[in-house]
């Protein structure tokens, strides 16, 4: 009993390092940009498909292809900011919602007409690879996807903490205006901001290729996870986010468990429902819209 | 201005009614004819969506609890205990009343994005009770109704016509119930409340209670929807009463269309599903991705140039081209 609960943790920690990715892009922008990103999933699954293709007729491995996801969908990020959200950041929430919701449905459809609704594997050495410690099994590939994010994580608070540009993206969040007296150049940083997001994204979609099936929905199942795990974790904010989409791993993880396996979402949803009753500003909040 | 822009349009109206009621007389051609059913359908969805999200802007993407619980609580009722669907379809609506108050007490903590996303989890919620309600309601395999043949107390009719006017009957009831809402005191204060929900509270509406009531009345209006719906396909199963697509075509028919206004969940409405029927017929249906790859192109187009909605465009049209010959184009205020 104690071991099942034990393994039941584990598995729902190594699958929430990369629910973390995905909420801390979600979390990321809305910080900065203000824009709740409802395509943030879809993002994801264009990090998985661009390591499937890279696997299927390179035959590079998914870890490797990480390194050209995420610049990738860097670039995504930043015309999609130019182009896209730059245009309605003056519009009410009508357009700031139903842009990114609209993008998303587009995203998962082309996906649909180029991908067809297949599902998509990749085989890895270590993909059916794992190892024990007493009675309690770790994934080889789920246990380094966790790693790799728990670096990545630890990668951008060092450049928000760091560097100019993460510096002035805080600022940004903090007071737009007053970042704006400051000299701090918004358009850029904006850019940079959902640039990072979608390179985070990508990243998901990369380390989750060994252990996880694409097909033109599945950021679906990341997205509602990640904006779970921002409003628990407090809208905005990072560690916040990191933590909220650990415990939401786990609780989903717990309820197929224990509750039965079609009931992980059901668990997610109740406790969103119970955040916005009882805490609506998230675990971790001072500040809410 | 209100009672001008009102005379003006009512020959339209009129005109637009007559060639609705003789659709039915003129087109005998059953497959058009459910096309003409789903556009009333979907506009009657629309319009109960707009009441909330377009004049209240609380942008709701959960809108398929409703419509799931109206089907559910009628197909129950006729399944288990022989109830006629015209007393369900009423029941559905009560039910669905009943749900938007909880659900409405949790999401209106929340504004904006957050509000849309907790009222997608709502109906997610919904829908995965009803998978795992098994004895009650069917589960996962869902349920054909039962084919009574020509029942009209039943709900069930061998023509394809009388589907039709019922839908029709919706659509003009939603129509109603907004241009009255429109006119009165409610109307003015759900539009302060989309335009600035602290300012109003601070004029003195109580935005919560007005909030509370929309809610009530788009959640019975989506219910009925829901019931006519099973009634006309004679089958239903949680991932086509709670579907998110009946969630997103909802609030897409009104934003292309125009939130906020009377007709435009209507106009949105007949440019969707005309494009979506070209396109059926250009690719076959055999194509998944094709019609919402188009919708979401369209939506973006709409967001990004006319936020407004299309209905703004035509009204524009329409007073350049009837007011151009008088050479007093200017004078007319534009406020479609």
């Amino acid at each position: 009993m104690l071991a099942t609960l034990a393994q039941a943790v584990i598995n729902g920690l190594l699958i929430g390092g990369i629910y973390a990715l995905v909420s801390i892009g979600v979390t990321l922008i809305f910080g900065v940009v203000k824009i709740v990103n409802f395509a943030q999933g879809e993002f994801v699954m264009i990090g998985m498909y661009i390591s499937f293709f890279l696997a299927s007729s390179f035959g590079v491995d998914p870890l490797l292809s990480l390194l050209i996801s995420m610049p990738a969908l860097f670039v995504v990020g930043v015309l999609v900011q130019h182009f896209l959200i730059r245009r309605v950041l003056a519009l009410g929430d009508m357009p700031q919602i139903f842009l990114t919701f609209a993008l998303s449905l587009l995203l998962m459809n082309v996906a649909l007409l180029l991908f067809t609704a297949n599902y998509r594997t990749v085989q890895t050495a270590y993909s059916e690879l794992s190892f024990h410690i007493g009675p309690l099994y770790f994934a080889a590939a789920k246990l380094i996807a966790f790693v790799i994010a728990m670096l990545l994580s630890a990668v951008l608070y060092l450049f928000l903490h760091g560097t100019d540009i993460g510096k002035a993206m805080r600022a940004a969040a903090q007071n737009r205006e007053v970042a704006m007296l400051m000299g701090i150049n918004p358009d850029r940083v904006f850019c940079v901001a959902v640039g990072v997001a979608l390179a985070l994204a990508g990243a998901a979609g990369s380390l989750l290729m060994p252990f996880y099936p694409a097909y033109p929905l599945v950021g679906q199942v990341f997205v509602l996870m990640a904006f779970v795990a921002v409003v628990l974790g407090t809208l905005g904010n990072i560690t916040g986010a990191l933590i909220a989409s650990l415990m939401m791993g786990v609780a989903e993880s717990l309820g197929v468990q224990f509750v039965g396996a079609d009931s992980g979402l059901i668990v997610v949803f109740v406790m969103l429902l119970l955040t916005l009753a009882l805490r609506p500003n998230g675990l971790f909040g001072g500040w809410a819209r | 201005m209100k009672s001008a822009r009102f005379t003006r349009s009512w020959p339209w109206v009129a005109a637009l009614a007559a060639a609705a009621l003789v659709l039915p007389i003129v087109v005998a051609d059953p497959f058009v004819l459910d096309i003409f059913i789903r556009v009333l359908l979907f506009a009657f969805i629309g319009v109960a969506w707009n009441l909330m999200g377009g004049y209240a802007k609380q942008l709701s993407l959960g809108h398929a609890a409703y419509f799931g619980l109206g089907a559910y609580t009628s197909t129950i009722l006729l399944i288990r205990f022989g109830i006629s669907p015209w007393i369900g379809i009423l029941a559905g609506g009560v039910v669905a009343m009943a749900a938007s108050l909880p659900i409405g007490a949790l999401c209106f903590r929340l504004r904006g994005p957050y509000f849309a996303i907790a009222t997608i989890a709502t109906a997610q919620v919904l829908m995965l009770l009803f998978l795992k309600f098994r004895d009650f309601a069917w589960g996962a395999e869902g349920t054909t109704l039962p084919n009574l043949g020509d029942a009209p107390l039943m709900m069930q009719f061998e023509s394809r016509a009388a589907y039709y006017y019922m839908a029709l009957a919706l659509l003009a009831l939603g129509l109603a119930i907004t241009y009255l809402i429109e006119r009165s005191w409610m109307g003015f204060y759900l539009v302060a409340v989309g335009e600035d929900e602290d300012a109003a509270e601070a004029v003195g509406v109580d935005t919560t209670k007005i909030k509370r009531h929309i809610y009530l009345i788009s959640a019975f209006l989506t219910a009925l929807a829901g019931t006519f719906y099973v009634e006309y396909i004679y089958f239903i199963d949680p991932n086509t009463a709670f579907s998110f697509n009946v969630s997103v075509e909802a609030a897409l028919v009104s934003i292309v269309g125009g939130i906020g206004t009377l007709w435009g969940p209507v106009v949105g409405t007949v440019l969707l599903e005309a494009t979506s029927a070209l396109l059926q017929s250009w690719f076959g249906s055999g194509h998944g991705g094709v019609q919402l790859t188009v919708y979401s192109l369209i939506l973006i187009a709409v967001i990004l140039w006319r936020p407004n909605g299309l209905i703004g465009l035509f009204t524009e049209l329409y007073q350049r081209f009837a007011y151009a010959g008088a050479g007093r184009a200017k004078e007319v205020p534009l406020d479609g």
